[in-house]
């Protein structure tokens, strides 16, 4: 296992976070409050003295996961001047669960008249009347040869590890390793921070980025993929968005 | 006090006996249906190991709310010479023991109390091993076997450290102590904690072993990954394929045919491991064997012809396998049309009954409330809380098991949900099951709902997978033959199906009203 240095890639994403500061993007930490509606409820924050949008429930396969009650959340988004459940609509939006516990973060809104989603939700808070909110893709073809050198990136939410959005990366990449009989894949962590718009650098932990990739690997092996697996991780921050925060897998036939 | 009237939902032995005039008319569905012969116990028969007899094709067996059907859609079960019925371990046991076919092939504190009476403690379910507190107790004190009589509860030992896959220990993200242990056994110096082979001693109740090819589906959201936490799922040995780990309280073998050697190893003190032809013949009855509700006495048959496309065993047997049942294209439960008006020959019993279990499926898929706090359903991106109906949880077609990787905590096991006895100065009776402080490691996060200390009567998975967040979660179990088979929940600690919804509606605030109590009450004995 060797380490690499992440200099290289820190330099080419510094003029990242930047640029989207200019555009009024926002990052901050604050507890998360539901609001519920006749239908699903809104998931909104409030952040210095304004109140925000940022999804509704709807179901597993869903882009927008709503955060939880009981801890804060990590907002990083762009606010836009459209209103849903009274309050403005951050999009595109990324939010990621603070792990220690706020019990703090507690507050319901019942539903009342005037708040409404304007829209019919895409799966119903019950069984979904015929229709499920999110088509299940038909399975990718089963790739064939010839066979190249592969490369899948694993997202995370801050502080995050593997969860239950990573098996939608882990499969194909699994899938690409076994039908190309790798020789060798090569999995690299990173670890991100985040400038909130308060100016305060949030880090994600020290050594989170070998963390990730070693869990990755346990994966791979515990699925059954018995090849070399090469382990790299820097230990540096990487200032910028949600991108940062990741592994890369490159996988070598 | 409050123990005393735990599992008190089934009438005694004697309300059992009386044949009602429901069973008449099943016994001319059955008949009109034509599809095998009909037979009427009249009494809820007690299979004892070795008995010799033959399991019809259709067995039907009172119970409080009515009969439960077992159906055999291989014909009739000769029973002589079958593992499953033989007494093949040292102990006396067999298979049938803890699956009794008139107790939805599981087994209800009820009967268990009848066989204490009956033979003085001398039946082979309660043998030491798992069937007492802990192995060291005097045989015959009754209080060596309280776990077991009060709460239908057999002992299970799981080694800890837990093991890997390669067999190997590793090192959990949590310490555990025992706090409270009144059976005894994890501070046993022969079987605890800190034995030579450190044990962790959980109690828990036997699950039904019918409608199997459900449980252990290979269809919808089978894959290598869990698709819950995102961990690897557990993989056959034969076929390398990728399993649903839908099987016991932990999810610890997923397998029909591990789960047999585990089941004949620990419950029968069977030494070595079972002959080919042996798992041939169990894993045949297993995956051909059906429970359901098949009347609610006077209030009428679960099985005519053009009944309720989601109830009895005959359409178990038909139903499609590990698909989900979350919408309204394709119910958990479907009921159809049969039942929106009355029949010309439906008394009004009947119709009052079926008009409760209509509105009790509706409660189930539609009613909503709040669903919080609980690990690896609130996590699983629907957020926390999610305003959501038991249908979400519940969502595979004909059982209301989850298509895969069952364990969640709702609160059976861990604090402060899990039933405890009230502690006062009037209060006589000590709280039976065991009390685990686990405290999860700086390295992990900690657990998303309960922090870093969490105190629990049963770790489940996390005995298996030893992660903190996995504390207290329980595989869940089907919903067939409910009424055959109480108390409830892995750990006994519903007494009745009444006790059950209760403790949802405490658990989510879900302010049901007492008719839709028994409405969904109505609907879940009708499974
Ligand atoms: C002493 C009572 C007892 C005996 C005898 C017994 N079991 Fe069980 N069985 C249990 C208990 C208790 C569980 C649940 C264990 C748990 O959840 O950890 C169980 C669970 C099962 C399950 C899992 C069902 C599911 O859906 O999760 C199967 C299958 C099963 N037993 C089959 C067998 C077979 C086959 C035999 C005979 C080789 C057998 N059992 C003997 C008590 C018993
Ligand atoms: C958050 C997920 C969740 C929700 C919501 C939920 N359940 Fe459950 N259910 C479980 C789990 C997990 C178990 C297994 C618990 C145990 O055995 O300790 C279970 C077990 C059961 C059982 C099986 C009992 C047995 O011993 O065989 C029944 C019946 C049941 N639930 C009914 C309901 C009903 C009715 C509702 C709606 C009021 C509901 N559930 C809502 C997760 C859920």
């Amino acid at each position: 296992m060797r380490m690499f240095s992440v200099s290289a890639v820190l330099a080419l994403l510094a003029a990242g976070p930047l640029q989207a500061e200019e555009q009024g993007r926002l990052a901050f930490v604050a507890c998360p409050i539901v609001q519920d509606t006749p239908t699903v409820p809104c998931w909104l924050v409030e952040y210095q003295g304004k109140t925000y949008y940022m999804g509704i429930q709807t179901d597993v396969s869903a882009p927008f996961n709503p955060p939880s009650l009981g801890h804060k959340v990590l907002v990083e988004g762009t606010p836009t001047d459209r209103e849903i459940c009274g309050a403005q609509v951050i999009e595109p939006i990324r939010i990621s669960i603070i792990p220690e516990l706020s019990p703090e973060c507690d507050e319901l809104r019942m539903a009342r008249p005037g708040v409404d989603l304007g829209f019919d939700p895409p799966r119903p808070p019950g069984p979904s009347r015929g229709r499920l909110a999110f088509d299940y893709l038909d399975p990718p073809p089963v790739p064939q040869a010839p066979f190249a050198v592969r490369n899948f990136t694993v997202d995370y939410d801050f502080e995050g590890m593997v969860g239950f959005r990573t098996p939608r990366i882990l499969q194909p990449a699994l899938e690409y390793a076994q039908q190309s009989k790798a020789s060798r894949l090569e999995v690299t962590g990173f670890r991100g921070a985040t400038r909130l718009s308060d100016g305060k650098l949030l880090e994600e932990h020290a050594g989170i980025a070998r963390e990730r990739a070693e869990e990755i690997v346990r994966m791979f092996r515990g699925a059954g993929l018995d090849t070399e697996f090469v382990i790299r991780a820097g230990d540096e921050a990487i200032e910028g968005g949600p991108e940062n925060r990741k592994v890369d897998i490159r996988i070598v036939p | 006090m409050q123990q005393n009237g735990e599992a008190n939902a089934n009438t005694g032995r004697a309300g059992r006996v009386v044949l009602t005039a429901a069973l008449a008319l099943l016994a001319i569905s059955v008949a009109t249906s034509g599809r095998t012969q009909e037979h009427a116990g009249e009494k809820p028969r007690w299979w004892s190991p070795g008995d010799g007899a033959t399991l019809p094709e259709l067995a039907v067996y009172p119970n409080a709310s009515g009969h439960l059907g077992i159906l055999n859609a291989g014909g009739p079960v000769d029973t002589r010479g079958h593992p499953f019925f033989e007494p093949i371990g040292t102990n006396g046991r067999a298979c049938v023991s803890c699956h009794q076919p008139s107790d939805g092939m599981s087994l209800s504190v009820q009967s268990i109390r009848e066989r204490w009476e009956e033979t003085q403690g001398a039946d082979p379910i309660f043998a030491m091993v798992d069937g007492a507190n802990c192995p060291n107790l005097p045989k015959d004190d009754p209080a060596s076997h309280s776990l077991l009589l009060r709460r239908g509860l057999f002992r299970i030992a799981i080694p800890w450290p837990p093991r890997g896959a390669d067999g190997k220990p590793f090192e959990p993200e949590f310490d555990i102590e025992v706090v409270r242990d009144p059976g005894g056994c994890n501070t046993d110096p022969v079987y605890g904690l800190n034995s030579p082979n450190p044990t962790i001693s959980v109690y828990r109740r036997p699950r039904v072993v019918a409608n199997m090819e459900y449980v252990v589906h290979q269809n919808f959201g089978v894959s290598p990954f869990v698709g819950k936490t995102g961990e690897p799922a557990l993989r056959d040995p034969e076929t390398g394929k990728p399993l649903n780990m839908n099987m016991m309280a932990d999810a610890r073998v997923v397998t029909l045919k591990s789960q047999m050697n585990d089941a004949a190893r620990s419950h029968l003190e069977f030494a070595g491991r079972l002959t080919p032809q042996q798992v041939a013949r169990i894993e045949a009855f297993e995956r051909q064997v059906y429970a359901a509700q098949v009347d609610m006495g006077a209030g009428g048959s679960l099985v005519e012809q053009d009944g309720p496309p989601g109830l009895g065993p005959y359409n178990l047997l038909h139903g499609a396998r590990g698909v989900l049942g979350n919408n309204t294209t394709r119910w958990v439960i479907p009921m159809g049309d049969a039942w929106q008006s009355a029949k010309p020959d439906e008394t009004a019993e009947t119709r009052r009954m079926r008009e409760s279990i209509l509105r009790g499926q509706q409660i189930f898929h539609f009613r909503t409330f709040w669903i919080r706090d609980s690990m690896h359903l609130n996590t699983v991106g629907l957020g926390n809380p999610t305003k959501r109906t038991c249908a979400t949880c519940h969502g595979m077609h004909m059982t209301g098991l989850d298509t895969v990787n069952g364990w969640m905590d709702i609160g059976t096991t861990n604090l402060p949900w899990a039933k405890e006895a009230p502690r006062n100065p009037w209060q006589t009776e000590d709280e039976l099951m065991p009390l685990f402080k686990i405290t999860c490691r700086r390295s992990a996060h900690p657990h998303p709902y309960l922090g870093r200390v969490i105190y629990t009567q049963d770790p489940g998975r996390a005995l298996i997978s030893g992660r903190c967040n996995d504390v207290g979660t329980i595989v869940m179990q089907q919903f067939r033959g409910l009424a055959a088979r109480a108390p409830y929940f892995s750990n006994g600690s519903a007494g009745s199906i009444r006790e059950l919804i209760d403790f949802y509606d405490r658990r989510y605030n879900i302010q049901y009203s007492d008719q839709e109590k028994i409405d969904l009450g109505n609907f879940l004995a009708a499974l």
